[in-house]
């Protein structure tokens, strides 16, 4: 392809990734905007009447503490199942990826209704409570936790290295903390900001479980655009924030794997498997 | 008092047995090599060693220590990886300090011992870059240098040089003996390459399906295999069936006594090397044709078809490559053995490794 159609294509790309985001963002501070091209009016008053909503403030509450749980949960479960898994028991692997299949062979409402209706049989009290929706959404969103870090320790052939720690005399400990961790923070990173955008914006699992109790952030907003009552505007002004929090998310992220060489050279380790010859 | 001792282990991958009661002394300061083909239980010792595999039966020992229930951790060995094994997220001085580091031992003499290590290695100017900007003779000579930072007892080689190209290998197969004799370690180093034991190895095990067939100097098992393997693995011998007839076996003119303990028309297989076979005006030896002319460099083997007890059979025979060009494919020669350099062995443990 020539240069200018590379960055005709390119331009394309970028306009269809943007256009959106901007045409939000400008509804969530127009006045009115019905016939023109741009809006007729700016204003700040939509932001002020969502900070001041205490609907919208419980849901973005509820669904920040959803995902930082689940991304907890995952990370606390996951690494050290994988490592087992990849170093030292590899027959528990096939388990582990027929359940990360699963949220994936079923859609998201049959395996809502089947928790919901575990819970309604075992323990009723817990029904539409939040701990269940927390452990309900660990369990689905796992898989993509799963893949980004059994990537990454596959990538660059972590069984070989523990071996070879263990025999520079390193204690078990010792291999996590400082060979295993810092080779699959990039692992570790990806899946962080996946789970966590999956948890933020989940909707079908928290309708089910806990909709008729109370609101997340995906609950509101769907409801936001069945009413009639003109509150598009704060839609918009929420899906601008929900936005801004992963992006935020994955900059730090990004910037925290840049601030030092080693976790550079890790990064870059990644896809390149220490096994090939050079 | 030898250094690595090894009796009677026994290691079983469920109805597979991978090490079949191996007996093994290393002395102090030996390089011994273990060769064999792949599947032959020479990694699968070496990590019996490194404690990475539990052997099912027998005493691994160093110094005279039993260590079946030490954890590799704590064991007195340091242990180079075919696949460098290095650790990508530290640089090179890193690695080198890491043994040093988990040991606990003080900041000052990480320092020291780290700089012995660059200098022995001869990786001083590559000490603070990452595995992955280093090549691949560099990366070994970094592996070598953190297998041997804390000071072990014993030098572990898991097919060292495998992933190397041609050219790095035999200078780093020069390296590491280097090193090994300057530092005088305890070493079993294991390979495939029966070229690469020959000339770094102060002893050869030639191992087939989990034993030791042989172990002797690398002159010895190449001048004189003790086994049908060791012959047909060491070296490239010529592999001609032979029948004993009125106690005597012949190849062409050339008659040798039947073993003892071989009965008449006992099926036998004679191993002698290329270079041994030589070419004959007289009209008495055994007539051939050239059939293929393969330039090996300082020599030439060419291929040679001759009928022996009514079938055929192919000779392979080696000369100086200056002498190659007088005997072109086609051409008719005779060729002569001497006896006394034929090893026979029983026709059924022929083995094509």
């Amino acid at each position: 392809m020539s240069t200018a159609g590379r960055r005709i294509l390119l331009g394309a790309i970028v306009v269809y990734l943007i256009l959106p985001l901007v045409a939000v963002f400008l509804y969530s501070v127009a006045t009115v905007w019905q016939s023109r091209i741009l809006p007729d009016g700016y204003t700040l008053e939509h932001y002020v009447a969502v900070a001041v909503d205490p609907r919208v403030q419980g849901a973005v509450l509820r669904s920040l503490a959803l995902a930082v749980l689940v991304t907890l949960i995952d990370i606390a479960i996951v690494v050290p199942a994988v490592f087992w898994a990849r170093v030292r028991n590899p027959r528990i692997r096939p388990i582990i990826e027929v359940g990360a299949a699963i949220p994936f062979a079923l859609p998201w409402v049959v395996i809502a209704f089947g928790i919901d209706r575990l819970v309604g049989e075992w323990a009723p009290s817990w029904q539409t409570t939040f701990p269940v929706l927390v452990l309900a959404q660990s369990a689905i969103a796992f898989p993509f936790f799963y893949w980004a870090v059994d990537g990454a320790m596959a990538a660059t052939g972590i069984a070989r290295l523990t071996e070879a720690a263990e025999t520079c005399g390193a204690r078990p400990i010792q291999i996590l903390r400082r060979i295993v961790l810092p080779i699959i923070r990039t692992g570790v990173a990806t899946g962080t900001v996946l789970v966590f955008a999956v948890s933020f914006g989940e909707f079908a699992l928290a309708r089910i479980l806990v909709g008729s109790s109370y609101d997340t952030l995906p609950l509101w907003q769907a409801q936001a655009l069945l009413r009639t009552d003109d509150q598009l505007n704060e839609l918009a002004v929420t899906t601008v924030l929900s936005f801004l929090v992963l992006f935020a998310l994955a900059a730090w992220l990004v910037a925290r794997g840049r601030s030092s060489g080693a976790s550079l050279a890790a990064g870059a380790q990644v896809g390149t498997p220490t096994e090939a010859p050079r | 008092m030898s250094s690595v001792s090894l009796r009677g282990v026994v290691k079983r991958y469920g109805s597979v047995t991978a090490l079949d009661t191996v007996d093994l002394d290393v002395a102090s300061g030996e390089l011994v090599a273990l060769l064999g083909p792949s599947g032959c239980g020479k990694t699968t010792l070496l990590r019996t060693v490194a404690g990475l595999e539990r052997h099912d039966a027998g005493r691994v020992a160093i110094d005279d220590e039993d260590l079946s229930s030490v954890p590799t951790r704590s064991r007195p060995i340091g242990m180079v990886f075919q696949s460098y094994a290095l650790f990508p997220n530290l640089t090179v001085r890193q690695n080198i300090a890491f043994p040093l580091e988990v040991r606990g031992r003080p900041a000052a003499e990480v320092r020291r011992r780290v700089d012995e290590m660059l200098d022995l290695c001869h990786l001083g100017i590559q000490a603070d870059r990452y595995p992955n900007q280093i090549s691949g003779g560099q990366a070994q000579r970094c592996a070598l240098g953190r297998a041997l930072a804390a000071s072990p007892k014993v030098l572990l080689l898991d097919e060292p040089l495998s992933a190397l190209d041609a050219l790095v290998r035999v200078r780093l197969r020069d390296e590491i003996r280097r090193v090994q004799q300057q530092v005088r370690i305890t070493t079993l180093y294991v390979t495939h390459d029966q070229a690469e034991a020959m000339a770094i190895a102060d002893r050869v095990a030639v191992m087939n399906h989990g034993r030791i067939e042989q172990l002797d100097h690398p002159a010895a098992i190449y001048d004189d295999p003790s086994t049908p393997f060791s012959a047909a693995f060491v070296g490239s011998r010529n592999a001609v069936p032979v029948v004993v007839r009125d106690g005597e076996v012949r190849i062409g003119p050339a008659r040798l006594p039947a073993p003892v303990g071989t009965a008449g028309t006992d099926r036998l297989v004679a191993y002698f090397r290329p270079e041994e076979v030589e070419l004959s005006d007289d009209p008495e030896d055994l007539p051939v044709r050239v059939e293929l002319v393969v330039f090996l460099g300082p020599v030439t083997r060419l291929h040679l078809d001759a009928e022996l007890d009514g079938g055929p059979v192919r000779f392979h025979l080696d000369l100086p490559s200056r002498q190659a060009a007088a005997h072109p494919v086609g051409s008719l020669r005779r060729i002569r053995i001497d006896p006394s350099l034929v090893r026979l062995f029983p026709a059924a443990t022929e083995v094509h490794p």
